[in-house]
Order: structure tokens, then sequence, then C-alpha cells
């Protein structure tokens, strides 16, 4: 195949100068020019030679001489010494290599200039240079007008000195940062987690960070909580709670008392037993309430309609669903548990809520009879209210006694039993307020009942939502149906929820699953 | 061969020891909270010493060591650029305008030197099994040299078929005038010149054994005339390559000298 092109050549005469920026206009047509164009691109052709004067002894005016290159032309030089075959002019044609140096400045200009552009349009800056989406909390109207109420800039400049400005000022900031561009000693040695400069901006509008622990180390906001990642802030990893919650030091160094939070890694893991099983805490309420009793004894009636007393009777979700609403004796005792005192008259019951209130009443029943009998229109309304406070007397011998054992009694059968009572024996008894209550007596005045204090919820840095765990029976987790003390907290150990919170069970395990770290405190000055 | 495949063997075993150790690096030292700053702070650095390899060539008169030796580090360092900036990525897809962009200017300037270097690993091979040596500089003048040799030829005052003349006229000045078929070159397809060929060899049939003589130096010429657009188009593409890989190299290091400034100023320097 070599033979289909020419053999290089290597002309003395006409050498190729490939590295040179600018090559001769003819040499498209395989003539160049000797010369060749100057550096800047221009022709530098002229003639084919530059006649020398040679002036022989004696001579006056001398003679021109050709000095072309091989031999001297047919002509010779003009008269007036130049040469009789000029070279025509050409336009001399840039190298690849110059066309590439060109695009290679005019990608640079276009670099700049777009920058330069972009950069000095506050809205096409902030778009361009941001390194990702705001969150909403952090972007949008509602942050805007928080920004303003705490004189802040409403975009970028809310957190960022540099931000909304141009080219200028970035640049200023940029060699004012701290730690400082070339500052590799400094960016090498940060410490993890410590605050920057940046959670001042934070603190702007975050003044109070409630911190789960006061005696917590102070660590930078963006350690957790990393801006521009999308619409929502990006959430809190294990990694984050790990930091301090992973190193025995930190942690030794964080606790007071008692110390009760060891190195956690992993929920499955190393996370404690909750503190309530490990510290048998017992619920002080003083309402007397057997749940195994409610839920299987066989003494229970139906409720109203022929359902069976359940859990979700008197357990109801709030309106979020994440917890339940509490129980009161309206909506979920009184269906059961009536208040009637008088066996003969089931329309008179007592009130709930005050023992000063049942002790007026029953020191006030001529009157609530007299009111009974006006209200069902009785005849006789004296005659009605002296049969009805004759009988009661037959049956506890005084108003002392009557009032005693309302307050007193806790018999279901027996003698005491009188108290109150409902035909046909399908509803609870009432035989006095301290089967439920713990009353107290007085010297002076109504007994004292101790008002059931039922908290709303047991762990109060741990977050749950029933709702999302409604497809998991409540006897799963609530062993309710072996508790017959009040004082019981029908909570499920930390093996329980491991069970499915773990990567065994596959149910999401992250620290924040269930716990907060502070409550976020947004204040307008 | 040999040393090639040393230099292979050395480079190749310097690039994968490098990236484990980096990657063995990043994942121990991934936490620290200034990171970034360090893994961008030697990206940059690997990128400088890439652009000085094409400064290198501008300096010939400065002792910097052998451009082959050169060559092979930015080779090298450019595969290991890449780790640095999947590693400074922390192997996340960028976010933002300004980070996408300068994510694809890294991206073409890479891609642009991987098509760089399998076009001088493979075209030089194609050149040199296509056969003769030729400066691309010369090329208009060798080409300019065929057309009139073969105008002489068909058209010169010597020849005297009509035939011929036609055939040059249609067919033969038009793949004279200029060079041709350069993606077709590069593709390595014979096609334009095969049914050139033909065609010459069907006009045989039409011409006196004199006329044969006069087609026969013509299909020479057109063989050396497609021997030289094939060195043409392949010592372009050879060239043609640096024309996207240098450009966007300077606009790429013009971006991340904005991209510093962004980052210090926004970062370190917050209000």
């Amino acid at each position: 195949m070599s033979e289909q092109l020419p053999a290089p050549d290597f002309d003395a005469q006409n050498y190729a100068r490939p590295n040179q920026n600018w090559i001769c206009g003819h040499a498209c047509e395989g003539q160049p020019c000797r010369q060749g164009p100057d550096a800047n691109g221009r022709c530098r052709a002229t003639a084919e030679c530059k006649p020398v004067l040679e002036t022989n002894p004696g001579e006056t005016k001398g003679r021109w001489r050709c000095t072309r290159p091989g031999e001297p032309c047919e002509f010779g030089p003009l008269p007036d010494g130049s040469c009789c075959r000029p070279i025509a002019k050409c336009s001399p044609v840039p190298t690849l290599r110059v066309w590439r140096g060109r695009v290679t400045l005019a990608v640079i200009a276009a670099s700049c200039a777009v920058l330069l552009i972009v950069l000095g349009d506050p809205p096409w800056r902030n778009n361009f240079i941001s390194p990702g989406e705001i969150s909403r909390a952090h972007s949008g109207a509602a942050f805007a007008g928080l920004a303003a109420t705490n004189h802040l800039n409403q975009s970028c400049g809310a957190c960022h000195a540099a931000g909304n400005s141009g080219p200028n000022p970035m640049i200023h900031a940029a060699l004012h940062a701290d730690p400082g561009i070339l500052d590799l000693e400094k960016l090498a040695n940060a410490k993890p987690a410590e605050p920057t400069a940046i959670d001042e901006s934070c603190a702007q509008c975050h003044v109070a960070h409630n911190f789960h622990q006061p005696d917590a180390p102070t660590i930078s906001c963006s350690f957790c909580h990393a801006e521009h990642q999308g619409k929502m802030m990006a959430a809190t990893t294990d990694e984050n709670c790990i930091f301090c919650h992973g190193d025995a030091t930190k942690m030794a160094a964080t606790q007071t008392g008692n110390n009760f939070t060891p190195v956690i890694h992993h929920f499955a893991d190393d996370h404690p037993q909750f503190r309530f099983i490990t510290e048998k805490w017992r619920d002080p309420d003083t309402l007397k309430f057997n749940h195994a009793l409610h839920l299987t004894g066989a003494t229970i009636p139906n409720l109203p309609g022929g359902a069976k007393l359940d859990c979700a009777f008197c357990h109801q979700p709030d309106s979020a669903g994440a917890f339940m609403k509490p129980v009161n004796f309206e909506n979920n005792c009184r269906v059961c548990h009536s208040l009637q005192f008088d066996p003969e008259t089931p329309q008179l019951q007592l009130p709930h809520g005050s023992a000063e209130f049942v002790t007026a009443f029953l020191r006030s029943l001529p009157k609530q009879y007299a009111d009974l009998a006006a209200k069902e229109n009785q005849a006789d309304a004296n005659n009605f209210v002296q049969q009805k406070l004759a009988a009661l007397r037959t049956q506890f011998g005084s108003g002392e006694e009557l009032e005693r054992r309302v307050f007193f009694s806790t018999a279901t059968f027996g003698p005491e039993t009188q108290i109150g009572t409902l035909s046909g024996g399908t509803r609870a008894l009432f035989p006095g307020c301290e089967l439920c209550h713990e009353v107290k007596s007085s010297v002076a005045g109504s007994p004292a009942i101790t008002k059931p204090m039922m908290p709303e919820r047991w762990l109060a840095q741990a977050k749950f939502n029933h709702a999302k765990h409604a497809n998991i029976s409540c006897g799963q987790c609530h062993d309710a149906v072996h508790s017959k003390d009040t004082a019981d907290i029908l909570l499920p150990a930390k093996e329980t929820c491991a069970a499915c919170h773990s990567p065994r069970g596959g149910v999401v395990d992250t620290c924040a699953t269930c716990h907060t770290y502070h409550n976020a405190t947004v204040v307008t000055r | 061969m040999k040393r090639f495949r040393r230099q292979f063997f050395l480079g190749t075993s310097a690039l994968i020891a490098a990236t484990v150790a980096a990657l063995w690096l990043h994942k121990k030292f991934c936490a620290l909270p200034d990171y970034p700053f360090l893994t961008g702070w030697i990206l940059f650095a690997a990128m400088l010493v890439l652009t000085f390899f094409n400064a290198r060539k501008k300096l010939p008169f400065l002792a910097l060591g052998k451009a082959e030796t050169w060559l092979q580090i930015h080779i090298y360092l450019g595969f290991f650029t890449v780790v640095l900036f999947l590693i400074h990525l922390n192997f996340r897809a960028p976010h933002g305008w300004f980070e996408i962009t300068l994510a694809w200017l890294f991206a073409l300037v890479t891609g642009s030197g991987v098509v760089g270097l399998v076009f001088s690993r493979t075209l030089p091979r194609r050149l040199v099994t296509r056969g003769g040596e030729v400066i691309f500089e010369k090329i208009p003048a060798l080409r300019h040299a065929l057309k009139t040799e073969a105008e002489n030829l068909a058209l010169g005052t010597d020849a005297k078929s009509a035939v011929i003349a036609e055939f040059y006229a249609k067919r033969l000045a038009p793949f004279f005038a200029g060079p041709k078929n350069f993606w077709l070159h590069v593709f390595e397809s014979r096609r334009p010149f095969n049914a050139l060929a033909a065609e010459l060899n069907d006009l045989r049939r039409f011409v006196s054994e004199t006329e044969r003589a006069t087609l026969d130096k013509l299909a020479a010429l057109v063989r050396q005339k497609d021997g030289l657009d094939y060195h043409r188009a392949l010592q372009l593409a050879l060239k043609l390559w640096l024309f996207v890989h240098i450009p966007l190299t300077y606009g790429l290091l013009v971006f991340t000298a904005l991209h510093i400034v962004l980052v210090f100023g926004f970062s370190g320097g917050a209000r």
C-alpha cells in the first residue's frame, strides 16, 4: 500500500514549518514562498531576491547583482535596484493550533461572560449558584415574611453573608472566610460538629434550642440538618446521634446522677431497656381499675347493642390518630357504672366529679325528690317526697349512714349492696365511690376524693403513632388481659418493639423514628 | 511493544493502587467536618497538574522532564482524577445549576480525553497499516499536485479522449477538488473509493489501448488521492479532539475558580 502515497520529501528550498502559527497562502497550491508569513500572520513576500549593489574599484555607480537562490534570473535587477520578479502577496492561513488557541480563548471568554451575566442578576444568580433546592421551611413567602420581621435579607442573604450580593462581595467573603481559602491546616484539624459561622444565621430565628439534655455539647446545626437537599430537609441520620451516643467519653461527660444512658449504636443491639421497666415504674394513679376483669371477666355485661367490652371502647384515638384520648367517666364508665343510689328511683343519680357536689346533693334530697316530682308531674309532690325519704330511712337508718355508704362502701354484696341496684342485674352496681376512687374521710365537710391522674404519655421523649400500628392488635404490645392492678404500666418492653423495628424485623429502626432531639423554636423579634 | 507493555503495567498498577488507597482513605476520613474542602483541594491540584501538561508542551526549553513521561502521568492521573471527583462528590449526583454545569464540564473534559486516548492509540496504527507518511500541513500541496497531474492527464493538450475528459469533468474533478469522505475514512469505509475504482474499470471497455494507459494512470492518482484523504481524515481526528479537550479544560478551570469562591464565600464565610 505504501506505493499509493508520495514518499516523504525534504526540500531544503521549500522547508515546511508545521510548528509555526501561520501558513503561506500559496501552500495549498504547492508553492509556498520561502519566507513565509511573520509571527502575526502578515505576508512577508516582496520579490524573489534582494539585489546587492556591487561597485568595482574606480566605478562610481556600481552594478546591481541578482541574489536569487539557485541561479540568477534571466533579466536581473531593475535599474533602481529592485528585483524584477515580484512575488504575489498571499493571505496567510492560520494553522489548526492557532484555531485551537482561538477556540480556547473564546471558551474562556464565554465562560467568564456567562458567569458575570448570571452573577450580576440577583434572581438568576440565586437560582444558578444554589447547590440544591432549599427546604420548604427556609423558602417561600412564609420564610420571606419571617426574615423581614427579623430584619434579615429575604433570600440567600438571610443565612449567607455573601448571599444576594454580586461577584465582588462574594470574592471578599471568600477571601475573609474562616477557615481561609488556603488555611489547609485549619481545614484538616476542624473538629466534627463544631459550631461554625453559619450557625449564627440559624440562631437569628431559632433563638432557643430546646436540647433534650441541658448539658449536651453544643454542636453545629448543619451537622444534623443539611440544607439544600430538597423541599424536605434531609432527615437526621443515626450517625448524627451516634456522634455523641456512640462515644462513651462524651456520654460520661454529659450525664449526671443516674447514668442511665449507655453507649448506643443500634436500637435492637445496645439500646437500653425502657426506663419504666428497669426502674420498675408504677402507675401512681389512685383510681382502682382492673384491666383483666374488664376484658376477660365473666360478670362483665355486654355493651348496649350487644358488643363485648374491648380496648377500643375506652381507648379512642385522638384526631391525629397518634395518641389516645383520655378516658373519662361520662364517655367510658357511666354506660355500665350507674350512679343510682335509690333502688326505687332510677331517675335520680348522684353527680360525678366533685365530692362536695355529692354531699350537697345528698343533703338536699327532699329538694331533689321535689324537683323530680315536679318534673314527672306527680299529683301529690309532698307525699311523693315523703315516701321516698321514708324508704331510704328504712334502708339506711339515717342520712349520715347513707352518706357514709355512698362514699366509703366497696361491697358488691350483702347489706351494703342496697346502696343502689338496678333491676335485672345486667349493669354494674354502685356500692360506693371507694369502689373506684381513693376516698379520704374528713372531720369537717365532705370526704376528700383523690382526683385520678392518668398521664397521657409515659415516654415523653419518644414519638409514637398508634395509627401507624393499626394493623396489629392492642394485645401484642399492651398486656392488659393479665393486668389486675392500676399500678401496672401496660407499655411494651424494648424487645417487643425491636421484634419489628430492627434489621431482622424489617421495619425502620433509626433513632429519629422514635426520638426527637429538640423542639425547634422559631421566634419573631 | 515491550516498553509500552511495561509502561501500561506500571501505570495501571499505580492507578489501581492509588484508587484503592483513595477509597480506603475516603472511608476512614469522610466524617471529617471539612473533608469536602480537603478533597476539593486535592482534586483541584490534580486538575492543575493535568492542565500543566499543555503548558509543558509550550515550554520545551525548560528541563521539565520528557514529554512522554508527562503524557503517561497525564493519562493515569486523568483516570485517577475521576476517582477523586467521585470522592469529592461523595458518590452522589450534584445538585443545582452551577454544580451540574461544573460536573458536566468535568465529564466532557474527561470524556474527550478518553476519546483522544483511544484515537492516539488506534489511529496511528491504522495510518501505518494503510502506508505512506504525510505531514499534515503538506497535504493541501500534495492534493494540489495530484489534481494538477490528473487534469493534465485528462484534459491536457496530450489528452485526446473525449470519454476520459467527460468522465473526469463529471466524476473525478469534484473528487480531486478537495478533501472527501472524512467520516467514512474515520470509520474505515472504502465504499466511495471502490465505487470510483469500479467506474474507472468499467470505462476501460469503451476506450482504446492508449486511453487505457491514461485510465491506469488516473486510477493510480485516484488511489493516491484517496490515501491522502485517509491520512487527512485520521490526522485531523487526532487533532480535532483537542478542540474539545483543551478549551473545555480552561472553561472548567474558570468554573472551578468560581466554585472555590462560592464554597468559601457561602460556607466558611457565613454571616
